[in-house]
């Protein structure tokens, strides 16, 4: 018996144990966000850190989608910053938020591996007959906007005819694009950093049909660390913050 | 044959536990699952075109890997090739890998730009975001059960068998088609059960190297993926189709198969 106790103690020890080395901080901060927000909120994260030491920013990048579910349903979050806001209107029914503000725009661009094999020079060349066009999946809100985009230039359906992969998030249609693997895909002008700029070719939509994006960020009710969270917000939305979104490719909110 | 003992207290404790964490998951689902329009919700979210696919696929993969999963695991039993060891270890590292990687590998050597790949496109064979791109990313990641399988049971043959009826005459391929085969039947079909259903859930690698479409490359596994925010029932719905057939393949095959 005393057998038995020591080893559903010893499991029960173990799974506090291994989850705790995960998380050791006192003030750590969790911002769930967009991947488009990837380079941007690393640095912004980073800068963060640095003016106040003992704070430690985690950051869980995905598509919006996904993001506002599993806040929804885990609600671990301290912070939303989502490249729609559908998404965060559907964490502000549940959980709810707070200190919400648009802190972000962005455009969408095309983009084409370098030597450009299917010849796209501008958005209806992606109707053309066999472009591999890849795009973010529907309900993805980069997947989203750019069907929006094929729309309001005239040519949806062929260009949905061209689609040989519905990827992700928009950094994953960015590897398929660098990788050569596809001919043209769309994703935000922020997603060619300079890290992608060599390894892409960008093609600009022209403003009438193109879709801007707007990036609300928010605190999430009920997180582990409301008052750093409300710091982190007026941090991104401070001038800092947009200095470096700036950097990054982001317009400033309207 | 081992005596039936009485289970000691703490193995049932503890096993109790394991069972739990593995039944909780799926009794969950069950409970989930949007059962008052699952016929209408199972259609709408292309369900049947994912299973049709996922089923021709993880068959195609299956049975590539225990075709050249058995010379392998032959080479690796019975050669006496030098480094034996390390190829053992090459052919079973996509067990071990996390699958994005092998996908990620895939697009490097066979994708359009790839280092062989280049030849393939130049024939015009493009397997990126195709069916057969799929096909060759489940076969990478579950070639390595049918390796293993066949190789122990190749280890655990009577040789002696073999030796007999070669000295009464028979060919080598005879030898092979008509002892050595029908001996290693059961591991062979132990093999090619995991292979399946390890085919049946692979997931990283086939994104990575074939993409996701509908029709095309979208198994059962990426749909559920795809559905899990826009329709969590249906995904939910999904999920429970590829448990149903991964416990079809492994109680109706482990029957056939295992047991002779």
């Amino acid at each position: 018996m005393r057998r038995l106790l020591a080893l559903v103690a010893a499991a029960a020890l173990l799974v506090p144990g291994c989850a705790r080395s995960a998380s050791a901080h006192d003030r750590a901060l969790t911002v769930f966000a967009a991947s488009s927000l990837t380079a941007a909120f690393t640095q912004i994260g980073k800068d963060f850190e640095a003016a106040d030491p003992g704070v430690m920013v985690t950051f869980n990048f995905g598509p919006s989608d996904g993001l506002a579910a599993s806040i929804q349903s885990e609600g671990t979050a301290d912070v939303f910053a989502s490249a729609s806001g559908t998404w965060m209107d559907a964490v502000a029914r549940s959980p709810g938020v707070s200190d919400r503000a648009d802190f972000a725009r962005n455009r969408l661009v095309i983009i084409t591996p370098p030597n450009d094999p299917a010849k796209v020079t501008s958005i209806e060349d992606l109707a053309n007959p066999g472009v591999k066009l890849v795009l973010a999946a529907a309900g993805v809100p980069v997947g989203d906007y750019a069907r929006e985009a094929l729309k309001s230039a005239g040519v949806l359906t062929p260009a949905l005819a061209n689609v040989v992969s519905n990827e992700e998030d928009d950094a994953s249609v960015v590897a398929k694009i660098a990788s050569g693997e596809a001919d043209a895909g769309i994703v935000y002008a922020s997603d060619v950093t300079e890290a992608v700029a060599p390894t892409v070719r960008a093609v600009q939509i022209p403003d009438a049909q193109n879709v801007i994006a707007t990036y609300p960020i928010a605190v999430v009710s009920g997180g582990p660390q409301p008052d750093l969270a409300r710091a982190f917000v007026a941090f991104v939305t401070g001038s800092e913050g947009r200095a470096t979104l700036a950097k990054f490719g982001f317009l400033p909110p309207s | 044959m081992a005596v039936p003992r009485r289970t000691p207290l703490p193995v049932a404790v503890l096993a109790a536990i394991g069972a739990a964490f593995v039944a909780l998951p799926l009794m969950a689902l069950v409970v989930r699952a949007p059962w008052s329009t699952a016929g209408h919700e199972l259609s709408s979210s292309g369900a049947w075109t994912a299973l049709r696919l996922s089923i021709v696929v993880s068959a195609c993969a299956a049975g590539l890997a225990v075709t050249f999963g058995l010379p392998l695991a032959w080479v690796l039993a019975r050669s006496e090739l030098p480094g034996r060891a390390v190829l053992r270890a090459l052919v079973l590292l996509p067990l071990v890998l996390p699958p994005v990687v092998g996908g990620i590998g895939l697009l490097a050597a066979l994708g359009r730009n790839g280092i062989a790949g280049r030849l393939l496109s130049a024939v015009g064979i493009q397997l990126p975001f195709t069916a057969a791109g799929a096909v060759v990313a489940t076969t990478f990641v579950s070639m390595p059960l049918a390796v293993l399988a066949a190789e122990a049971g190749l280890r655990s043959l009577d040789v002696r068998l073999e030796h007999a009826a070669a000295a009464m005459g028979a060919s080598r391929w005879y030898v092979f088609r008509r002892v050595t085969l029908p001996m290693l039947r059961p591991q062979l079909g132990a093999g090619l059960v995991l292979v399946w259903a390890r085919a049946l859930g692979e997931f990283g690698a086939t994104i990575t190297f074939a993409g996701n479409l509908a029709g095309r490359t979208q198994t059962l596994p990426l749909a559920v993926y795809q559905t899990r925010v826009t329709d969590p029932g249906g995904a939910v719905l999904i999920s429970l189709l590829l448990v149903a057939l991964s416990l079809i393949v492994l109680v109706a095959l482990r029957e056939r198969l295992f047991t002779r």
